[in-house]
């Protein structure tokens, strides 16, 4: 039976094209795993698949881009990226690409907003964690928990006002030799609200995003008859396993929704799972929610919040969103209970 | 006992049943497919309605196993150090996935039934 | 006259009723859902030849009524009941209108039994795939419905010949 519902699917679609104004674009998905060490997505609509194939290459190419500068792990030939500026912590300025300089810029500024919740700075104390949950993961049997001191130690090198931002010599500088940066909080974002800004001006009028599953939707949906509908976006349900894959379906138009979640990255040492937000001010993952996810329109700043109201309490969390124009949250507590912004529950689809 | 039209009626009746069969068969698509690739190339494209299991080995022995059970598609056991795929809920609608991203094999729905979610965040 | 005829009336139901039950125990081979053998079918057009046509309606309701509160659940009445209306009334139809036997008028029997079925699984489950089901559908009520015809013919020949409902007027 199964196997015979494409048919009048198909039929059935056909028919409402050809009775209404019959859309003349098509719909196509594509998708890539190169980039930020996640899967990619692109949805969107063209004249064919040869157009849309197109699109695709030239949002690769653009991404590209911000991928490889604001890589923390590789090197490329040719560019200075982030790694470059960190590898020269303490020794000499590195003149960057101005996207490096926009990058650090905006999470300068998303750092003060946040009560330094989000803080590109901690990147001697992430790269602790990272190294810890990568064994971890690794080798199960020998995962262990980072020691404190150690932590605390490398928490001293995290001060945002050490990173000397020359805007007109293109030139970025760590103070602290010990100090490096990890923008990992908010890059993807970032990239993916840039990238959507320059897809658009090249005529992709109606689409979507998705970079590891930071969702920032352009223009609209097309309906079967060709009406304009807003993009249906889910919100994954944190228990991974289980038969609901989403817990809500937010109507989205022009833009973004990111959730930070425990589920997404993790490791195990005995028996508990240490997920990877780690909360700058106890400098260890922070427990008090199953995921917190932001909608706004400008997908880096979706990013950067969703990881800071992540680490905050419910408190000081609301009041963050409700002073932001335009932005709104949804957390899931450990008890599975939900909370959400003044504005939030708009965008659920009944 | 048995008139004319009796014969007709079922012989009509018949002839009925054998145009909407020849309408359905020649208007049949391909049916949901589940597409599985292994580093962007095609590694093999297996039937939705086909309840299997099915091994994927790399090039470096590693492997990842997908099994479709009742139209639902999960990943049932593989070698990667995150098993994230494993942990993934199983998919059925148009377009849906499983990614392994350590092995980067992709597990994907082609032609299947649309759904009502475009994307989802996570 | 009026009693004779709540005696058979009443030996009626409890024939449809048992060959209800006798036919959930049979096995269809197809896995097809709306297919049926009808065997209680035999029975409503016993009564639709023997009583009449609004005492065959009845006999159906109460048919279905009585085997899907015994063996059936709220769903498997919906399913018989839209089945065994719309294959009552397409029988009592080709029956007034004189121009087909009680084969013919059995195979519309089976015909609608089966649609009707269909139709209402379709509504129920709100999947217009059900419809693929169709050819089959006629196939088989045409099959069952012949059968039952002949037998149900048969049946109707020899019980006349007994004056069972002698002095009926119809």
């Amino acid at each position: 039976m199964r196997k015979k519902i494409g048919t009048i699917a198909l039929v059935v679609s056909l028919i409402l094209s050809m009775t209404a104004c019959a859309p003349s674009e098509k719909r196509y998905e594509a998708s890539f795993l190169e980039l930020f060490d996640t899967v990619t997505t692109v949805v969107g609509y063209a004249k064919d698949e040869e157009t849309f194939t197109e699109y695709t290459q030239m949002i690769y190419d653009y991404m590209e881009e911000y991928h490889q500068l604001y890589d923390i792990y590789h090197d490329y030939e040719g560019i200075n990226n982030i790694k470059t500026i960190n590898d020269n912590a303490g020794i000499l300025p590195v003149k960057v690409d101005q996207k490096i300089i926009d990058l650090l810029l905006e999470s300068k500024e998303i750092e003060k907003i946040t009560n330094h919740k989000m803080n590109v700075a901690y990147g001697a104390v992430l790269k602790v964690w990272h190294d810890y949950r990568t064994e971890g993961i690794e080798s199960p049997e020998m995962a262990k928990l980072p020691p404190l001191e150690m932590l605390r130690e490398m928490s001293e090198h995290t001060n945002m006002n050490e990173i000397v931002i020359n805007e007109e010599e293109s030139t970025v500088f760590l103070s602290d030799p010990e100090m490096s940066l990890d923008v990992g909080a908010i890059a993807k974002g970032y990239a993916t609200e840039m990238t959507a800004n320059y897809i658009e001006e090249q005529g992709f009028e109606n689409g979507m995003i998705s970079v590891g599953g930071n969702v920032r939707t352009i223009g609209h949906k097309v309906g079967e008859g060709g009406e304009a509908l807003a993009w249906n976006v889910g919100i994954q349900n944190p228990e991974v396993e289980s038969e609901m894959t989403t817990i809500h379906i937010l109507e989205l138009q022009d833009m973004s929704l990111v959730t930070s979640g425990v589920y997404e990255r993790y490791y195990t040492v005995d028996g508990k799972q240490y997920h990877h937000i780690i909360d700058p001010s106890t400098l260890l993952p922070s427990e008090e929610y199953q995921s917190v996810s932001i909608v706004c329109q400008d997908s880096g700043r979706a990013d950067a919040f969703s990881t800071a109201v992540f680490n905050m309490s419910l408190e000081e969390g609301k009041q963050l969103i409700e002073s932001q124009k335009d932005t709104e949250a949804f957390w899931i507590l450990n008890d599975g209970s939900f909370v959400y912004s003044s504005g939030f529950e708009q965008f659920i689809k009944e | 006992m048995i008139k004319r039209n009796d014969i007709i009626l079922g012989v009509v009746a018949l002839l009925v049943a054998l145009a909407f069969y020849l309408f359905f068969s020649l208007t049949k698509s391909d049916g949901s497919k589940v597409e599985i690739t292994v580093q962007g190339e095609v590694y093999e494209t297996l039937e939705l309605s086909q309840d299997q299991s099915f091994l994927i080995t790399l090039e470096n022995g590693e492997y990842n196993t997908v099994v479709i059970e009742d139209g639902y598609v999960r990943m049932s056991e593989a070698d990667c150090p995150d098993k994230l795929c494993v942990k993934h809920n199983k998919i059925h609608y148009n377009h849906e996935t499983i990614v392994c991203l350590p092995h980067k094999v992709v597990v994907e729905i082609v032609n299947g039934e649309a759904n009502t979610v475009d994307l989802i965040a996570k | 006259m009026k009693t004779k005829k709540i005696a058979v009336f009443g030996v009626l139901i409890a024939l449809a009723f048992v060959l209800s039950y006798i036919e959930s125990l049979i096995p269809i081979p197809v896995p097809i859902p709306g297919i049926k053998l009808g065997l209680a079918n035999l029975v409503v057009m016993t009564g639709l030849y023997l009583v009449g046509e609004k005492e065959a309606f009845v006999l159906s309701l109460v048919r279905i009524l009585l085997v899907s509160f015994t063996f059936g659940s709220p769903s498997t009445f919906l399913f018989s009941f839209a089945g065994g209306v719309l294959s009552c009334l397409c029988m009592i139809l080709l029956k007034r209108s004189n121009l087909f036997g009680m084969t013919g008028v059995s195979i519309a029997g089976g015909i609608a039994h089966n649609v009707g079925q269909i139709l209402i699984a379709m509504l129920i489950v709100h999947n217009v795939m059900m419809v693929y089901y169709l050819p089959f559908l006629l196939i088989s009520g045409v099959l069952t419905g012949f059968a039952i015809g002949l037998v149900g013919s048969l049946i109707i020949g020899n019980l006349k010949k007994y004056h069972v409902m002698q002095g009926k007027g119809r």
